[in-house]
């Protein structure tokens, strides 16, 4: 072959196919690039009446993108049916989506997200990322509900701070979550064990539960952050603010305070004395959990509220799971034993840009009236944010039943805390729970470990920081 | 046929700028424009331009969700070679760029070579009796697809309830009954590049097979005259004949281990235990939709591309040293 030419036609060939090895690579991120900047804001419309508190326009529609998690998204469409009666002539979308970030971020950067989202799951957009592209909600809570009464008047104490960062309400968690140890209570009663009140108890229990061939606790490898927030919620309650306030802000030798220091020296005593189940860091979460609600290997299990729901069909018949508050480290600690975190979950957000940004608020306002709420608990077993709803029998859930109690003991000795969503830093920490839960490091590890990961951000000027004031 | 007459190589004169031009009539702009210049501008704008786009990105502190970014320089490369967590990610995709692809083209060549050549040491030349059974047999892994690999593989080594542990503490290994093997820092890795290596083998002994049922059936016979058994066969006939079919499958092979975020995902979505087994998209995924921080992701990406580029360069230069080229020429001429 005479090739004098420099570039040929082979080398355009060769140097497209070295191109294209790289197309999936380029491809991946790129393809969500931004695009151009445009603000359609065109929420105007309506005149704004007790009846129409947002002023949302005549026949207009409304987008919603709500997380199908473990509560599903059907609510939301009941909600939906409610407000088209009320909006007549309007329609309401609601759609389903189990990767928020990723289907959402080019909407955002495109400047048409959807009305009402509901940020949740693995896969939920980091707050303080879309802090400044969202609405304020002050409006919803003063808003009537359906039944006439002011929204405000009609939710549990303390919801409006899970969706507050810095000064800015921007979020409405809907589902009312609380943070316990769940155990069986015919397990229990059958073996004459009594729910542990402190650390002491915890390790007490354990050996009881050995003699019987059982462990204390169970732990998957996508959860072993629970154990975090166990250790993390006794602590605060052992403590009391200083804790929560170090902790949420990032504090240099945070995971070293001593109340920390003390829940980690049990979790150490346990995990050495073999209190849990073995294989967890190998094992999928809800495999591990069946372990406790089907075969009771485990006796115990830290966990949302939410854990009823997730289990329902993988729970032994007769099992009557109950709730109880996480314990403390001493007998006088800062906070009472009743003490809980207890956060509102699903956050729902109404971004700025949205076309209907009235129509997203007059949604979240249909959720929020009794017939949606009580929906709501009725057939996911948890209360939403709206009191009262929840008869005492609990729609005949031993759960549900306990959820009330702890929540009415607990009064007004309830707290909650966001550092770990707000900077994503929960894939990080998973990892250096695993080894610990697992005996491959000890308690001091442990405390290294997570102070890096919290010094990582602290130090990383490009993450922006919200910090806790109260 | 006026057209093609200058085509024929060797025999026209050597090119120069006098090189006759050819009247532009509307079949050839036509052409050009179907088979030229649409490929070209669909490759520009689906391939090129994207990854300019994601060059530019890696330089700012783009979060993902707005359409506001400052740039900010080579920062985020700086950050990314100070990012432990990072480095261990590139560290566990080396890993596995040089097993994964070593010990597929191994185990596919061996089962290659017994299928088509293994078999009886007289009469004709062929593969092993049934091999046709063993072929299919051993594509079923490929048939399946990665994802639901990786799940069944979840579930064998899943600690207590798995077959594994099962199987072993029956043939009375103690000790594993309740293994972790993807929750033990010494096994996670392992475990996992077996899995790759099971649902690849398959297909690149299929691939191999063709590449020697290509080969003249006289020259093993010759070779077996001359003496040489199955194994010299194998290591000094077939494979230098088949070279470039392996270089191939190695850089397939390569790319596919550098990006084993399918595998990974279904195997151990955190990243494994003590992050044996995080690979660097699984970082690249985390940062960009955890943590909200595209550029430093898309940055990560640049890295990701340039690493394989490299990985195939280094092959190409291994083969060429080793004389790939030479060596050919030789056998075929």
């Amino acid at each position: 072959m005479s090739e004098t030419s420099k570039f040929g036609r082979r080398s355009l060939l060769k140097g497209s196919l070295a191109a294209a090895a790289v197309l999936p690579l380029s491809g991946t991120l790129a393809s969500c690039a931004s695009s151009g900047n445009s603000n359609s804001n065109s929420s105007s419309g309506g005149t704004k009446s007790d009846s129409n508190p947002f002023g949302m326009a005549d026949k207009s529609t409304v987008d919603a993108v709500i997380f199908n998690g473990g509560y599903g998204y059907d609510y939301v469409s009941f909600a939906a049916n409610i407000a088209q009666q009320k909006q007549s002539g309007s329609t309401f979308k609601v759609a389903p989506s189990t990767q928020i970030a990723q289907q959402l971020q080019p909407r955002f950067v495109g400047g048409n997200p959807p009305d009402l989202i509901d940020n949740s799951g693995a896969n939920q957009i980091g707050f303080n990322t879309i802090l400044d592209q969202l609405e304020t909600l002050d409006d919803v809570f003063e808003a009537k509900n359906y039944e006439g009464t002011k929204i405000a008047d009609t939710l549990y104490a303390g919801v409006k701070a899970p969706g507050t960062f810095g000064d800015k309400f921007v979020a409405i968690n809907y589902v009312l979550t609380l943070y316990g140890l769940w155990y069986s209570d015919s397990l229990f009663k059958a073996n004459g064990w009594e729910p542990p009140k402190t650390y002491e108890d915890l390790l007490a229990l354990g050996a009881k539960a050995k003699a019987k061939g059982k462990y204390l606790f169970v732990w998957g490898k996508e959860a072993a952050t629970y154990y975090q927030t166990l250790a993390v919620d006794s602590a605060i309650k052992e403590g009391g603010d200083p804790v929560r306030l170090s902790l949420g802000n990032l504090e240099a030798d945070c995971w070293s305070k001593p109340e920390i220091q003390g829940v980690f020296k049990a979790m150490e005593t346990m995990v050495k004395s073999g209190y849990f189940v073995p294989g967890g860091a190998g094992t999928q979460f809800t495999a591990a959990q069946a372990k406790w609600s089907n075969d009771q290997q485990a006796i115990l299990y830290p966990s949302g509220s939410w854990i009823e729901n997730e289990m329902k069909k993988a729970t032994k018949a007769g099992f009557d799971m109950k709730g109880i508050p996480e314990p403390t480290l001493t007998a006088n600690s800062k906070l009472p034993y009743a003490a809980l975190r207890s956060a509102a979950g699903e956050p729902y957000i109404v971004p700025s840009k949205g076309k209907n940004v009235a129509g997203g608020k007059e949604l979240l306002r249909a959720m929020l009236s009794k017939d949606a709420a009580t929906n709501f608990s009725k057939t996911r077993l948890a209360p939403t944010i709206v009191k009262g709803l929840v008869p005492a029998d609990g729609f005949g859930s031993t759960a549900l039943q306990s959820q009330t109690q702890m929540l009415d003991a607990a009064g007004t000795d309830v707290f909650d805390y966001q550092f770990v969503n707000l900077y994503g830093t929960n894939p990080d920490q998973l990892v250096v729970w695993n080894s610990f839960l697992s005996g491959q490091t000890d308690a001091a590890g442990l405390t290294k470990g997570l102070q890096q990961i919290t010094d990582k951000v602290r130090n990383d000027s490009s993450v922006k920081k919200i910090p806790v004031t109260k | 046929m006026t057209a093609t007459h200058d085509v024929a190589p060797g025999a026209g004169p050597k090119r120069s700028g006098t090189r006759r031009r050819r009247p532009l009539t509307f079949d050839r702009v036509s052409f050009m424009v179907v088979f030229l210049g649409l490929p070209l501008a669909i490759f520009v704008i689906f391939v090129i331009s994207p990854f300019v786009q994601a060059l530019y990105y890696s330089l700012t502190d783009w979060s993902g969700f707005s359409s506001g970014m400052n740039f900010v320089g080579f920062d985020n490369y700086v950050k990314l070679f100070h990012d432990d967590i990072f480095l261990r990610a590139v560290r566990n995709n080396v890993e596995l760029a040089i097993v994964v692809p070593l010990v597929t083209i191994v185990l596919s060549l061996t089962l290659a070579t017994l299928v088509t050549v293994g078999g009886s040491g007289t009469g004709t030349v062929r593969g092993l009796r049934n091999s046709g059974f063993y072929r299919i047999v051993s594509f079923f892994p490929y048939v399946i697809p990665a994802i639901v690999i990786g799940l069944i593989w979840a579930q064998v080594f899943t600690p207590g309830s798995g077959i594994l542990d099962a199987v072993l503490s029956k043939i009375g290994l103690s000790g594993f009954a309740n293994y972790a093997w993807l929750g033990d820092a010494r096994t996670a890795m392992p475990a996992s590049m077996f899995v790759m290596i099971w649902g690849g083998v398959g297909f690149y002994m299929v691939l191999f097979i063709a590449a020697i049922r290509g080969i003249d059936p006289e020259v093993f016979e010759a070779a077996r005259i001359d003496g040489a058994g199955r194994f010299r066969t194998a290591i000094f006939l077939t494979i230098p004949l088949i070279r470039d079919n392996v270089q191939t499958a190695y850089i397939y092979l390569g790319i596919a281990a550098l990006d084993a975020f399918v595998y990974m995902q279904a195997l151990n979505p955190g990243g494994g235990p003590q992050n044996t087994t995080l690979v660097m998209p699984q970082q690249l995924f985390t940062t960009a939709f955890t943590k909200g921080q595209f550029g430093y992701s898309t940055a990560m990406g640049v890295i990701l591309a340039a690493v394989t580029m490299l990985f195939a360069l280094l092959v190409f230069l291994v083969n060429r040293l080793t004389g790939g080229s030479d060596r050919k020429v030789k056998v075929r001429r």
